[in-house]
């Protein structure tokens, strides 16, 4: 007779009490900021170059696609 | 009952003619739905990075609202669908930043923004050069002229 084998908890993909990092500065609206971490040719910088966490690089990417949705920044420079 | 960004890129052309006409495309479309509106107001009015709808300027509303998920459905539809609205984005929002509220006050019912320039219209493609001259005549650049001083004759003399 199998004995069931008690469930290991997992662990929360967010360790708990760790804040999620936003950078508020981070907007389609604020293109002074966000062109920083673009090139000449309009292309979107690589973590390596800005320097950010890997949240904050999703949402400077999210910035740069709206902002260009909107034609407020080019698709290629 | 969530709350929403809005910005609308609007035809210069109906900010040209009445702001309040303009700024009442958006304001309209959003109430049709139900929508609480909390502030609108204009953003700027800028070049634009590519054309649109043969337009290379446009005017930018930033508006924010309270509505029902279900009435983003009909307000992103009307938006398509109004040839005076160039293009939109509508972003779920935590909560309205205070500085939009006292912007939004600041611009009152009687704000109007100064007329934009005349140049949002696509360029013409340049005419050929020579094909036009200054009076409006058409040039033949194949033509010759007539007082050129010297006839085929004599040059098969020469």
């Amino acid at each position: 007779m199998a004995m069931k084998m008690a469930s290991k908890p997992r662990a929360p993909l967010v360790p708990m009490g760790k804040k999620r990092c936003e950078d508020p500065r981070i907007d389609y609206k604020d293109l002074i900021y966000i062109t920083k971490f673009m090139t000449p040719q309009a292309q979107i910088q690589s973590r390596r170059r800005t320097s950010f966490c890997a949240q904050c690089q999703r949402q400077l990417k999210q910035a740069i696609k709206r902002a260009r949705h909107l034609g407020l920044l080019p698709f290629v420079g | 009952m969530n709350q929403y960004e809005g910005m609308f890129l609007l035809d210069n052309q109906v900010v040209r003619t009445d702001y309040k006409t303009a700024k009442a495309v958006v304001t309209d479309t959003l109430k049709k739905h139900g929508a609480e509106i909390v502030s609108a107001r204009r953003w700027d009015e800028r070049r634009l990075a590519y054309p649109m709808a043969g337009r290379q300027r446009a005017t930018f509303m930033l508006t924010y609202f309270k509505a029902g998920p279900n009435a983003i459905t009909g307000i992103r539809r009307d938006a398509e669908l109004d040839e005076r609205i160039l293009r939109h984005l509508l972003l779920k929002v935590e909560e309205v930043p205070a500085t939009e509220l006292e912007l939004s006050l600041a611009e009152g019912d009687d704000y109007a923004p100064p007329p934009p320039p005349a140049d949002d219209a696509i360029d013409r493609e340049e005419p050929l050069v020579g094909a036009i001259g200054e009076d409006g005549e058409v040039i033949d650049e194949d033509a010759v002229p007539e007082d050129v001083g010297v006839s085929l004759n004599d040059l098969e003399e020469v």
